[in-house]
């Protein structure tokens, strides 16, 4: 199970929002380099039509993959109340030879995409993740090299953090918490609920910059 | 390797209890229980008059000495897979392909000087009948195949030599797995592992049959 929200932000103020993020998490960021390949099973195949993602991480030297079931999001009341998507996802990391299996088993590419950006992981009432990454189309079949933003104005910024059905309501404060120190810059949301940029995000980010310039190195 | 039994015969639990004594015999010492489970997959079709591309089943293994990896084998496509144990939770969730039979490999593990020997029946998760007899030997301080291939032919020379003095109705037989097809090194893995279990199931299924 896990907690997210979703947002975007300007790329002209990526630079204000790590600095915001350097300073909330207290930690250095990582770079994250993530192609990402979603398969669909063919037809015949499957009670139901599937769906998975084949993620490889590209900033290893020697890349590793991970398969990921994102199931569908908890519902009722009481999670139409709450600010954050719970959902259930089940990650396993697997052997590089992934993709051909699959094939193998009657799933089909339906699309690609590289993820390319930063993230910054740590501890703050639940193991939070926040990813800053500009998502990115291939021009031919796996060429990660050539990736191309496809919003080259536009960042996402997603924040997600494990869970499970005994703790969720705390991660979900966790998360609301957190989101609100970022939302001078972005307004973070259920996926596919997209609240826009917001009106504040220039003078906020204005104002970050300014600070950060005055600090000592 | 698995027991072949002679034409006519039938598998016993008492060619289980002949095997373990030979190999205390030997000087084997107990060392533990031993238990892999493997399954197979088979595709989940919506219409079943439809031809497909998919195979027509594949085998999942889980081995006791990698709790947390979980193997893929398809024989067909000469592919094995290592994942994280959670790819089970994923492949229920896709809902594609079905655990349709499960094998469990139970019986005991011994030490023998510098090798480990594995002795156990195969029965179905569901039953207790007995679907073959199966042994493991590993030697313990090597990890190439080429280079442990001559100290592990002299042991299995040993092997059938106290075996066959117990007259039992069968043998023990080994089928060279080609590791090369399935793109695997001369460094022993437990992928390594998961294709000779894929091997043996195929030649119990075929001792069933004959």
């Amino acid at each position: 199970m896990e907690c997210v929200v979703q947002g975007i932000i300007e790329t002209q103020h990526v630079d204000a929002l790590e600095i915001l993020l350097e300073g909330l998490c207290g930690i250095p960021k990582e770079q994250v380099r993530i192609h990402e390949l979603c398969l669909k099973s063919g037809p015949n195949l499957g009670v139901v039509p599937s769906e998975v993602h084949l993620l490889c991480d590209l900033v290893q030297p020697m890349p590793s993959w991970t398969v990921r079931h994102v199931g569908g999001a908890m519902r009722g009341a009481g999670a139409d109340q709450m600010s954050v998507l719970v959902r259930t996802v089940v990650d396993s990391k697997v052997s590089h030879n992934v993709l051909r299996f699959f094939y193998c088993l009657g799933y089909k590419l339906d699309h690609e995409m590289l993820k390319a950006g930063f993230a910054f992981s740590f501890n703050r009432g639940a193991q939070i993740t926040v990813s800053v990454t500009s998502v990115h189309k291939m021009p031919r079949l796996h060429a990660t090299e050539d990736a191309i933003p496809i919003t080259p104005n536009i960042n996402m910024v997603e924040i997600t953090a494990p869970a499970t059905a005994e703790n969720y309501n705390e991660v979900v404060i966790a998360i609301s918490s957190f989101s609100e120190y970022l939302a001078p810059l972005l307004h973070l949301s259920k996926p596919g609920a997209s609240a826009g940029i917001v009106p504040t995000a220039s003078a906020a980010a204005a104002s970050l910059m300014s600070n950060s310039a005055g600090k000592p190195v | 390797m698995h027991w072949q039994p002679k034409p006519g015969t039938t598998l016993s639990t008492q060619i289980l209890a002949e095997a373990c004594q030979c190999v205390e015999t030997l000087g084997g010492q107990k060392d533990g229980r031993w238990r892999s489970v493997l399954t197979f997959y088979r595709p989940m079709q919506r219409d079943a008059n439809v031809p497909v591309e998919h195979p027509r089943d594949f085998l999942g293994l889980s081995l006791q000495e990698q709790p947390a990896k979980y193997y893929f084998i398809l024989r067909s496509n000469r592919m094995v897979v290592e994942a994280d144990a959670s790819i089970q939770v994923v492949m229920e969730k896709l809902q594609s392909y079905k655990a349709r039979v499960i094998l469990n490999f139970e019986g005991f593990q011994y030490k023998l000087g510098d090798f480990q020997v594995r002795v156990g029946k195969c029965v179905p998760s569901t039953s207790e009948a007995l679907r073959g007899i199966m042994m493991e030997i590993e030697y313990i301080p090597l990890s190439s195949i080429e280079k442990s291939r001559q100290v592990l032919e002299e042991f299995f020379d040993i092997w059938q030599e106290t075996i066959s003095k117990k007259s039992l109705p069968g043998h023990f037989m080994h089928i060279d797995s080609n590791f090369g097809d399935y793109g695997l090194r001369d460094l022993y893995t437990s992928q390594h592992t998961a294709v000779q279990y894929a091997t043996c199931m195929a030649q119990l299924i075929a001792a069933v049959r004959a």
